[in-house]
């Protein structure tokens, strides 16, 4: 066998595959342009209704009870993150499994599967094209809370808290792979995936500190990848702790994130192998 | 372009190749408290379809191959077993020499593949974007996918409009667009899945010469699935017939019409066929092997015939043709003795081809 002599190296290869699978997905995006209007529009209108809550509860944005749980009196910012790590959630949980059903209901499911790249390859462009919404989401409610509420966002912080969030995309990335996998079986992931971003809004600590909820469903919570994320990055923006004062829950984190990622791996080759077999991978 | 593995005599083999598909039975939301309610449930077997059962092809480098057969044959299903999309039950095949169930990539990396039509690209896409995103799934340097992309949309004179998207173009246009992604990284084998299905006749003569001139000038193998005999008739250097999962037949098309040349034929192209025809030529005609109608689609100009085969059918025709006045059918044309591969696979099966004409 001669190789192809115009082929890539595999790195670059792989690399190429989700450089191109990224701006596919932007680019069919954009194509839909009221989607622009949307990322203008609602990072602002976002936070009135959390102004008016916070406000009709304790008379203004601060809290003393709120500062005794958290070590923050500061309402809008926790919730802030809160909000900017959930909307991760929310895009790679459902967005990977409905992009694949959107790939087999259009048939184009079929042709990136019979190419001969490795298929996560695809999938890690899908997931970072996913991820991109939530970043611009993220970037323009930061810069409103700085501008707005005074948030202090250092640049010492930056880096640890991007870190924070690679590692919270790599545990959705290997769930993603497991709602994938139930896509291409049962051709529906979307309810999946609703159930299991309602189960980390309410024992993850999104809106209210963790020390909020009984025991029982702490322990829960602490088996979700985005409570570690939360804990993590509001030490760092709101308390100015660093990584080391935090390295019990980085540690966890990459270790339910490892879970995740083997986890979600072997499901993915396991369903796609299966369905290959019964001839259903390209069903919709 | 991925070379052959070894000097393999064919360019495409399969061996025993059986895929089956067992039918889901939809019981409703409540079905599975049903579930032991009936004592006369279908034994698994019963759910069972043979698509391909132990099919047995050889197909030599260069040559253009037509698998023919009516809906539902599994002409798809062996393009998905051959593409690995589908794993087979049983058997094997190799392609350029690579074993599609232990050497999936190489299998990808040689094949060209066109399935489902003009629906299985991006219509919120250009055409470019496109072909350049499917060349970075066959890693290709994006400076060569550059190049070997003009050079496609040159070839299918879409170079003009390369830059629009998709859903601005024809049905013709689009499918176009799916050959050139299948040629893209300039496989050795290419497998096309009713290539000309639903175009219009201009659209579906460029389509045929580009596949001939694929065979015959660039020495590319062509698996070309159809239900139109005359275009396997016309393209194909050999053709195999596939009904209900079997081959029936392999050959050229000249020795598979010389099967029938001894025989009577008729055609006759009537409009309205009245109901039961079939019965009463039967009952002038007791001795034929065959008569069949073929449903036509008169809004698309596309008639209605009653296929005759056997003696005694030639010297009949006029009461045959009497009969159908009497009953005020319009008849359309008549056509005697000039066999088609339809005749064949007619006698073969004993089932028509199709319901319609090659436009």
């Amino acid at each position: 066998m001669t190789e192809n002599a115009y082929q890539q190296s595999l790195l670059r290869g792989n690399l190429y595959v989700i450089w191109n699978e990224l701006v596919k997905n932007i680019k069919s995006l954009l194509a839909y342009p009221t989607i622009i209007v949307f990322w203008a529009i609602f990072p602002v209108f976002w936070f009135i209704p959390f102004i008016l809550q916070g406000q009709a509860f304790v008379g203004g944005l601060e809290s003393a009870n709120f500062a005794q749980i958290t070590g923050t009196g500061e309402y809008i910012p926790f919730i802030v993150i809160g909000a900017v790590l959930n909307s991760y959630v929310n895009t790679l949980l459902y967005g990977i499994g409905e992009n694949i059903r959107k790939e087999a209901y259009q048939g184009t499911l079929d042709y990136v599967l019979v190419a001969p790249c490795n298929q996560v390859y695809v999938l890690i462009g899908k997931a970072l094209s996913e991820s991109l919404s939530s970043t611009i989401f993220a970037v323009s409610q930061l810069t409103l809370s700085v501008l707005l509420f005074g948030m202090n966002i250092t640049l010492g912080v930056i880096l640890p808290v991007f870190f924070t969030i690679i590692l919270l995309i790599l545990g959705l990335y290997g769930m993603a792979l497991i709602l994938t996998a139930f896509s291409l079986m049962y051709k529906q992931s979307y309810d999946l995936s609703e159930t299991i971003g309602y189960i980390f809004y309410i024992f993850a600590p999104v809106r209210y500190p963790i020390e909020s909820l009984p025991n029982w469903a702490q322990i829960l919570g602490k088996l979700i990848p985005l409570t570690y994320a939360l804990i993590i990055v509001r030490s760092l923006i709101l308390l100015g702790s660093d990584l080391s004062t935090v390295y019990s829950e980085v540690t966890l984190f990459l270790i339910i994130d490892v879970i995740l990622l083997v986890t979600g791996f072997y499901l993915f080759n396991w369903m796609e192998k299966k369905t290959r077999k019964s001839g259903t991978i390209s069903h919709y | 372009m991925v070379n052959n593995k070894t000097n393999e005599t064919y360019s495409i083999q399969t061996i025993n190749l059986t895929k089956r598909f067992t039918k889901k039975r939809h019981r409703g939301v409540f079905g599975f408290l049903r579930k032991n309610q009936s004592e006369n449930k279908p034994k698994e077997k019963d759910n069972i379809t043979v698509a391909l059962n132990k099919v047995d092809i050889n197909i030599r480098p260069g040559e253009l191959f037509g698998l023919l057969g009516p809906n539902g044959s599994g002409k798809t299903t062996m393009i998905k077993c051959l593409s690995t999309i589908l794993i087979p039950d049983e058997g094997t095949a190799t392609i350029n020499g690579f074993d599609i169930n232990k050497e999936t990539s190489m299998v990808r990396a040689s094949l060209g593949m066109v399935v489902g039509g003009e629906r299985t690209l991006y219509w919120k896409l250009t055409a470019r974007d496109n072909l350049m995103y499917f060349s970075s799934l066959y890693k290709m340097k994006k400076q060569h996918a550059k190049k070997r992309i003009e050079e496609l949309l040159e070839t299918f004179k879409l170079s003009d409009r390369a830059d629009e998207r998709l859903e601005d173009y024809s049905t013709g246009m689009r499918q176009k667009v799916a050959i050139a992604r299948a040629l893209l990284h300039d496989p050795p084998i290419l497998l096309l899945d009713e290539p000309t299905l639903g175009l219009d006749p201009s659209f579906s003569r460029q389509i045929r010469k580009q596949v001939r001139e694929l065979s015959e000038k660039q020495g590319k193998t062509v698996l070309l699935t159809t239900h139109y005999m005359d275009e396997a008739d016309q393209l194909c250097d050999r053709v195999a017939f596939i009904n209900n999962g079997n081959i029936v037949a392999v050959d050229t098309p000249n020795r598979l019409k010389a099967m029938v040349k001894d025989k009577e034929l008729v055609e006759i192209a009537i409009y309205c066929p009245p109901e039961d025809v079939e019965k009463h030529i039967r009952s002038l005609l007791p001795d034929v092997e065959v008569i069949k109608l073929i449903p036509g689609d008169e809004s698309s100009g596309t008639l209605s015939r009653i296929k005759i085969i056997g003696e005694t059918a030639e010297e009949n025709v006029s009461a045959v043709i009497d009969m159908l006045r009497k009953k005020n059918v319009r008849i359309g044309g008549l056509n005697v003795g000039v066999p088609t591969l339809e005749d064949v696979f007619i006698k073969l099966t004993g089932t028509k081809l199709s319901e319609g004409v090659m436009a």
